[in-house]
């Protein structure tokens, strides 16, 4: 694992004033923070490998907050928010939340509740992303195995004998032996069990 | 003749002396001779006079006939003894017994009977006798020495057959009576006709007048001699000189003389007569004699002038009335002057024919016209009809004709007729007609009858159809008692209806009865006003009036009241909601610069925590602070010009293009919420205007607010221009590029409750529109011309604009 980034805080609120107070509140924190006034501004240039936090006003011009929330999750942008507002309601911060918001804040919100909201939202992506980083370092492992010993790897975690993989695949019960224990040399898999962890945690990949 | 008969019977006597001397025997034979001969010539004159002779015996009862006795009696001379039975049997048996008798009585005085009766002959020829009986021989003759003679008592006589003789005398007087009765009825015509005769001998100068021409000159008949002096005196002083000489004009010319001149009677009154006289010429052809006869003209003359002043009458009637007449029948056809008038025709073609008639009548009369004609000829029958004629020179009259068959004691003598022009009246009629249907189409529409009533007497002159409908009655059905209207008013409302009545009765005036109500016979209640004026005529308790249905218009003026409470509710409703929506505007507006300043008075804190404080993030923290402090501050102020409208105030100049601005900036979040741009296109001369400031603000938020809800789904852009128009007019428009007008008419949209909006009050643009028209402006909308959206115009007219 890299060493630890400084976070960045992505703010988006089309109030300038707004907008600029809460960036000063972040950076004042020790945090780093980029404005921007509407949603595309920040798809075009807010985009980093660091852990990072979304503030997102609800009322944007163009398209609302919670239609922008939907619109990330659905090009696969995975980002903690913070949804601030001057007028909320309750359907729409269940809505928000819902949708996996780390928190629904009304303007004029108390700092300290924003500033924890934003330290959680960063909690959450930096697990988040080091997930994810052990996703595709097994990803990567698995890509090295070849198409019969994938086939065997997902014969064994779905819990068949060696005898039946072999009758499935129309091999011999040795060579079922010789492919499975590549693959498991291959994923490092110390065991059995720590196999079909793996393939568990690859399994989002794989369906892709 | 008969008086000579006694005289033979005389010589017969000395005869009979003659035969006792028989001494003288020549002598006595030459008598006998003589006696033969005076026998046959007495025989020859009996016969030729028809003259017979008798004797008759008294003792023996024998009767001895000449031979024309026989004759007369109807016999052969001596065909058998006559007795005095005989003779009687012969005698008509009417006149036997006063015949006896007569004798008898004549013979015991001793007169000569005479007698004259009718015989029968055997042969039953009746004749007429004359019979003289001598009584001479009735008793004894005396002989010379005094002594009754031995000679046989007898009776002699004569019969004459007088039978031609009486026929002449019979035609004679017959004549003498006719030529009486004739003179008498000359006279009776005379007197009838009023004309009278004169002889006037030119020679004597003596005149002869009739009777009558003396009661034509007004003077007694025959009363006096009259002459020429007399005459002349007598005809009228101015025509004198004339009639005299056309006289003697004609008496030499030898032509009749006609002349026509007026009289003087005595008694002065004047008569007219008409002479006519023709001259008589002797041997020699010299005039001699003038015949005439004199007619009294009098009453003819004033006849023909009456006849021909009522002519002249008739025929100045016909043509004053457009009337025509004609007569049909055996002798032909007569048309009169003013029928060929009335038909355009030329009276010297004469009368026309069936079918020139026909051809001159209008096609469409023509068939019905030719089947009365028909009926006619066949059955007689008359007509009055009225049809149309074209003229020659193309006039379309209308004429009435009537035609009535002239029937004589039962005969069928042809037709008398009249034509009258009535094309005047027709058309009138037709006008009239029209108009009571436009009347009638007027009163049905309005819902308003006419009528005339004596509320007095209770009698309706005149009630309209529609009078009939309103009380729920059907014209149709015939007329209905006159109370039948009063009985339908509601019984609550009769009594203030007739105080009313009653009092515009006593009062004499007008009346008007607001409303009442009635109850018609189907149940249905409708309200009524009626109103009276007094009939000109001043009839006790007559009015005119009409009575209209004001159910419809009450019911609607009680709807419009509703509406008007709704609307003035909703208008309230909706400025509350307006305001709420603003305050959640604003709210939105001043919690983004408290959330700004708190957040930067955080932030400011927590640089001055730092270690070392960082001064300048912190000094530059303050700053915001302030501006977005102010910018609260800013959003209050507006806040607080938008509130004033829950006041009214007045009018007050105002700048449009400011308005305009504060409006845009006020709505401009809530535009920027929805993606929506504004602009604006303000002429740099935007002029002031003398208006309710936060009236015009309420027409923009509304048409804003409205432009911003069309866009909301998409976003767009908000336009709004204003200019003065050439009229000097303030002209604003406000466009959108949303989802346009809805697919009703765009006028609808300013109807109260018409809303596109679920949540909408639909009273946003009706209160927009009654505040530009409270103005004297005008709102619409177009559609945009780009294809979507809708664009809203209002202008405002230049008394409310003012430059200051």
């Amino acid at each position: 694992m890299k060493p630890a980034a400084v976070p960045t805080v992505f703010i988006v609120d089309d109030d300038g004033g707004v907008r600029r107070a809460v960036q000063d509140l972040v950076e004042s924190v020790g945090l780093r923070a980029e404005c921007f006034a509407t949603g595309q501004e920040f798809l075009d240039n807010g985009r980093t490998s660091d852990p990072s936090c979304l503030v997102l006003d609800v009322r944007l011009p163009q398209m609302s907050g919670l239609d922008f929330q939907r619109m990330l999750a659905d090009v696969g942008i995975q980002i903690p928010i913070i949804f601030i507002t001057a007028h909320g309601d309750i359907p729409m911060s269940v809505r928000a939340l819902k949708s996996g918001a780390v928190e629904f804040l009304t303007k004029p919100f108390r700092n300290q509740d924003l500033l924890d909201a934003i330290q959680q939202a960063l909690q959450r992506d930096r697990a988040a992303r080091e997930q994810q980083d052990e996703v595709h370092e097994l990803h990567g492992r698995y890509l090295t195995l070849t198409a019969r010993e994938r086939e065997v790897m997902a014969l064994v975690v779905a819990g068949m004998l060696n005898k039946q993989i072999a009758s499935e695949i129309g091999a011999s019960e040795a060579t079922v032996k010789i492919h499975r224990g590549n693959a498991m040399q291959k994923m490092q898999a110390g065991s059995l069990i720590e196999l079909v962890r793996m393939a568990d945690k690859l399994k989002p990949i794989l369906r892709q | 003749m008969a008086g000579d008969s006694p005289g033979n019977l005389e010589y017969m006597g000395v005869l009979g002396d003659l035969t006792e001397r028989r001494r003288v025997d020549e002598e006595r034979q030459a008598l006998a001779r003589n006696l033969e001969e005076s026998n046959a010539n007495l025989e020859e004159a009996q016969r030729v006079a028809h003259v017979g002779h008798w004797e008759w015996d008294l003792e023996t009862h024998e009767v001895v006939w000449s031979d024309e006795t026989f004759r007369i009696f109807g016999l052969e001379p001596q065909e058998r003894p006559m007795d005095l039975a005989g003779v009687r049997e012969m005698v008509h048996p009417d006149d036997r017994d006063s015949l006896y008798g007569g004798v008898d009585v004549d013979l015991s005085v001793g007169a000569n009977p005479i007698a004259e009766f009718r015989i029968v002959r055997p042969n039953g020829e009746i004749r007429t006798v004359h019979a003289i009986t001598s009584k001479r021989w009735s008793e004894p003759p005396l002989d010379s020495s005094g002594e009754p003679s031995e000679r046989t008592r007898k009776l002699f006589g004569t019969i004459q057959d007088v039978t031609e003789h009486k026929r002449t005398e019979e035609e004679r007087r017959a004549l003498a009576r006719d030529l009486q009765e004739s003179n008498a009825r000359l006279e009776q015509a005379q007197r009838l006709v009023h004309m009278g005769y004169y002889e006037w001998n030119l020679i004597t100068g003596c005149v002869t007048w009739s009777d009558e021409l003396y009661r034509i000159y007004g003077l007694s008949p025959q009363s006096g001699p009259i002459d020429m002096a007399m005459v002349s005196q007598m005809i009228h002083p101015d025509d004198r000189e004339r009639v005299f000489r056309e006289a003697e004009e004609a008496a030499r010319g030898g032509v009749p003389a006609t002349a026509e001149h007026r009289i003087v009677r005595p008694d002065g009154e004047v008569r007219t007569v008409q002479g006519l006289g023709t001259v008589k010429r002797d041997a020699a052809g010299r005039a001699c004699e003038m015949f005439g006869t004199v007619q009294d003209i009098t009453d003819r003359k004033r006849a023909e002038e009456a006849l021909r002043r009522s002519q002249f009458y008739l025929s100045e009637g016909e043509r004053l009335a457009h009337i025509g007449s004609w007569a049909f029948n055996d002798s032909g056809h007569y048309w009169s002057d003013e029928l060929y008038k009335i038909y355009g025709l030329d009276p010297k073609n004469g009368a026309p024919t069936v079918e020139q008639y026909l051809a001159l009548v209008h096609p469409q009369d023509r068939s019905a016209l030719a089947e009365s004609f028909k009926l006619m000829q066949e059955e007689h029958r008359g007509f009055d009809q009225i049809e149309r004629i074209v003229r020659p020179d193309g006039q379309l009259r209308y004429l009435r004709a009537v035609a009535v068959p002239v029937v004589e004691q039962g005969v069928f003598k042809g037709f008398i007729g009249t034509t009258m022009d009535v094309t005047e009246q027709e058309l009138l009629t037709q006008e009239l007609r029209r108009e009571r249907a436009y009347l009638a189409e007027a009163q049905s529409l309005t819902h308003t009858g006419s009528w005339v009533a004596n509320f007095h007497t209770g009698r309706n002159y005149h009630v309209s159809d529609e009078i009939y409908r309103l009380h729920g009655f059907d014209p149709d059905k015939g007329p209905l008692p006159g109370d039948s209207f009063y009985k339908t008013i509601h019984p609550d409302d009769e009594p203030i209806v007739w105080e009313i009545i009653n009092g515009a009765i006593h009062a004499r005036t007008d009346f008007e009865i607001p409303q009442y109500r009635i109850c018609r016979p189907d149940g249905t209640i409708r309200i009524l006003r009626g109103i009276g004026h007094r009939n000109p005529s001043g009839e006790m308790g007559e009015f005119v009036g009409i009575t209209m249905d004001i159910t419809d218009r009450k019911r609607a003026e009680a709807e419009r009241e509703r509406l008007r409470q709704l609307e003035a509710d909703l208008a309230r409703v909706n400025r509350v909601n307006m305001m709420g929506e603003l305050a959640a505007a604003l709210a939105h507006e001043i919690k983004q610069p408290i959330t700004a300043s708190i957040t930067s008075a955080d932030a400011l804190l927590r640089w001055l925590a730092h270690d070392p404080p960082d001064l300048d993030r912190a000094r530059a923290a303050a700053s915001r602070i302030e501006q977005d402090a102010n910018r609260a501050a800013n959003v209050i102020d507006s806040l607080r010009s938008f509130y004033k409208t829950g006041t009214p105030t007045e009018r007050q100049i105002t700048d449009v293009k400011e308005l305009i601005e504060e409006m845009t900036g006020l709505l401009s979040s809530e535009a920027d919420r929805y993606g929506i741009t504004i602009h604006s296109e303000l002429e740099a001369d935007s002029p002031n205007i003398l208006v309710n400031p936060v009236q015009l603000q309420q027409v923009f938020m509304n048409l804003m607010l409205n432009a911003i809800e069309a866009m909301k789904d998409a976003g767009g852009d908000l336009a709004i221009k204003s200019r003065v128009d050439p009229e000097g007019r303030l002209y604003v428009s406000i466009s959108d590029t949303g989802i346009g007008l809805p697919a009703v008419s765009a006028e609808r949209i300013f109807e109260p409750f018409h809303t596109t909006k679920p949540q909408g009050t639909g009273m946003g643009l009706t209160i927009t529109r009654s505040i530009v028209e409270a103005y004297g402006g005008r709102v619409w909308a177009t559609a945009s011309q780009e294809g979507t959206g809708a664009t809203f115009h209002f202008i405002l007219p230049c008394g409310a604009v003012g430059q200051v």
